[in-house]
């Protein structure tokens, strides 16, 4: 489980990526997008290290040669 | 004969083709309609009437002349205005793409002309394709055909809307979250979605090239199907589509006694409006009644795909805005900005690790369905609300009319299923239904649809002019 979302933590992301944020809308993503990322790490998803994004391909392929 | 405006796209090719009507005859009734239904629905950005008449006559010479193009020949189109026209404006709803020209022409748009197609405009979208309402800050919002004060849906609000008011007989539209299944839904046409990889995505506005697809809105099961078997196939230009399976014409006609129905348990059918509930009641009497097989399904929980679908469009449509966030950030729309400025929120590390756990999340999602075709569900859990309503801009209520509205959407996009939104209930407003096939079998989607559209007419009820 990663730490809750932060104002800070989007702050940093956004200066690393040199786009302008200012406090307020931190505040605001962080408060907005929370939800989302605890939804998906309450998962508890363990993936393989042997899996990749194109293991995608394989799996959705097996279905057109069904 | 019957106003041309009315036929569907295989009726109208049929008759141009047979020259039983011209193109120009075609194109000039399309022309009178959308004069009178554009300053009530605002579904055109551009109207190319010169272009259009000129290029119906040399399709009408050339047809006198024994030349035919294609399937489509004569037969006139508008699309969202993020299919890319070389040395053609395509400004993407936006005002960053204000005055921009496209340097290449979209796949799927060369492939239409390829078969004839004649470009009657764009059509309005949200901004970047980033809304599912139909709202616009820079256009104003698109209206719905069947009650202007409501909302089309979005991203392709101009293709649902000028399918639906009969202004065209198709319209491109692309669905990374849900884009041409919501208009379809809204506005009572016939949509599809394809299989992720299944129809090229090169030379068209991206938003999220994990996620995006290009597909259609139509008047019919029949008419996607028909697009379908011009625009799908591999691409040098969109690796995603190498490998990919031919379109099988064949397997759109697939008996339905040969297909499996799934009705998901928990999650679709949940909080439903009862006029929707109703419809999906009658659908899947329907299908019985047509020799489908129907069971019920208890699909792996949604709203864990649907989160994965969130982080991989937010960091993906954030990267490639980036540049603009950067520089112009103050001409977004409002909501736009905000939802841009959401993914900066993702880790690399959850962003990657949403991208990884597709093709598990697929693999569950066979899994559970089993020997299951086609599972069926609402696309919305409502007909469509007010323009007003829903007018939220980036104001405190944004995020939940967002994620209330696209919330049947996400899986979906995020497993690359292909999706058959079809009309199925009308209380005084459209009702979808959608048609979720297993990957690389869009095929059987239509073929259901089209089966379901010979039992009901939703398809070919039409609004009138208020």
């Amino acid at each position: 489980m990663p730490d809750e979302v932060t104002a800070e933590r989007v702050a940093a992301i956004a200066a690393s990526a040199r786009i302008p944020l200012d406090a307020a809308a931190a505040e605001r993503v962080a408060r907005t997008v929370n939800p989302t990322v605890t939804r998906f790490f309450a998962e508890k998803i363990a993936l393989p290290m042997e899996i990749e994004p194109a293991s995608f391909v394989v799996v959705a392929r097996e279905q057109a040669e069904r | 004969m019957t106003d041309p405006a009315n036929l569907s796209l295989v009726e109208v090719a049929a008759a141009i083709r047979e020259r039983k009507l011209s193109s120009v005859e075609v194109t000039r009734a399309l022309l009178a309609r959308i004069g009178r239904w554009q300053p009530v629905l605002n579904a055109f950005v551009r109207i190319e009437a010169e272009e259009a008449l000129s290029a119906a006559a040399a399709a009408d010479a050339a047809l006198r002349g024994g030349t035919t193009l294609g399937p489509l020949h004569g037969v006139p189109l508008a699309h969202k205005d993020m299919f890319y026209r070389a040395g053609k404006l395509s400004e993407c709803g936006s005002k960053i793409r204000k005055g921009w020209v496209a340097p290449a022409t979209s796949a799927a748009t060369a492939r239409l002309q390829g078969a004839g197609a004649v470009h009657l405009g764009a059509l309005h979208m949200a901004e970047f394709a980033y809304g599912p309402t139909g709202h616009n800050e820079h256009l104003g919002p698109a209206r719905n055909p069947w009650n202007p004060l409501r909302i089309t849906g979005g991203s392709s609000s101009g293709s649902g809307a000028a399918v639906a008011a009969r202004l065209t007989y198709a319209a491109l539209g692309s669905d990374t979250g849900g884009s041409i299944r919501l208009p379809a839904h809204f506005c009572g046409v016939t949509g599809l979605k394809p299989t992720y990889g299944r129809i090229s995505r090169a030379d068209t506005m991206p938003l999220s090239f994990t996620l995006d697809t290009v597909g259609a809105l139509a008047r019919s099961a029949e008419d996607c199907a028909l697009i379908g078997s011009i625009i799908a196939g591999a691409d040098r230009l969109d690796p995603t589509t190498q490998g990919a399976p031919e379109w099988n014409m064949a397997a759109t006609r697939r008996p339905v006694k040969d297909i499996t129905v799934g009705v998901p348990r928990a999650y679709y059918v949940d909080d439903l409006e009862a006029d929707v509930a109703k419809a999906l009641d009658e659908a899947v009497a329907t299908f019985r009644k047509l020799g489908a097989r129907v069971v019920s399904v208890d699909l792996p929980d949604q709203t864990a795909v649907t989160a994965a679908a969130q982080i991989v469009l937010g960091a993906e449509a954030t990267s490639l805005h980036s540049p603009w966030l950067r520089t112009r950030t103050g001409d977004y729309g409002a909501q736009v900005r905000a939802r841009l400025q959401n993914g900066l929120a993702y880790s690399a590390v959850e962003y990657v690790e949403a991208l990884r756990w597709r093709g598990p999340a697929l693999a569950a999602h066979l899994a559970a369905i089993g020997d299951v075709d086609i599972i069926v569900a609402p696309a919305s859990r409502a007909a469509a609300p007010t323009i007003e309503e829903t007018d939220v801009g980036a104001g405190p209520h944004a995020d939940a009319t967002i994620q209330a509205m696209t919330r049947l959407m996400r899986p979906a996009n995020y497993l690359g299923l292909p999706v058959l939104v079809v009309p199925a209930g009308h209380s005084g407003m459209p009702i979808g239904l959608q048609l979720i096939g297993r990957p690389f079998c869009d095929e059987t989607a239509i073929a259901l649809g089209r089966a379901f559209q010979t039992a009901t007419d939703y398809h070919r009820r039409m609004p009138e002019l208020p």
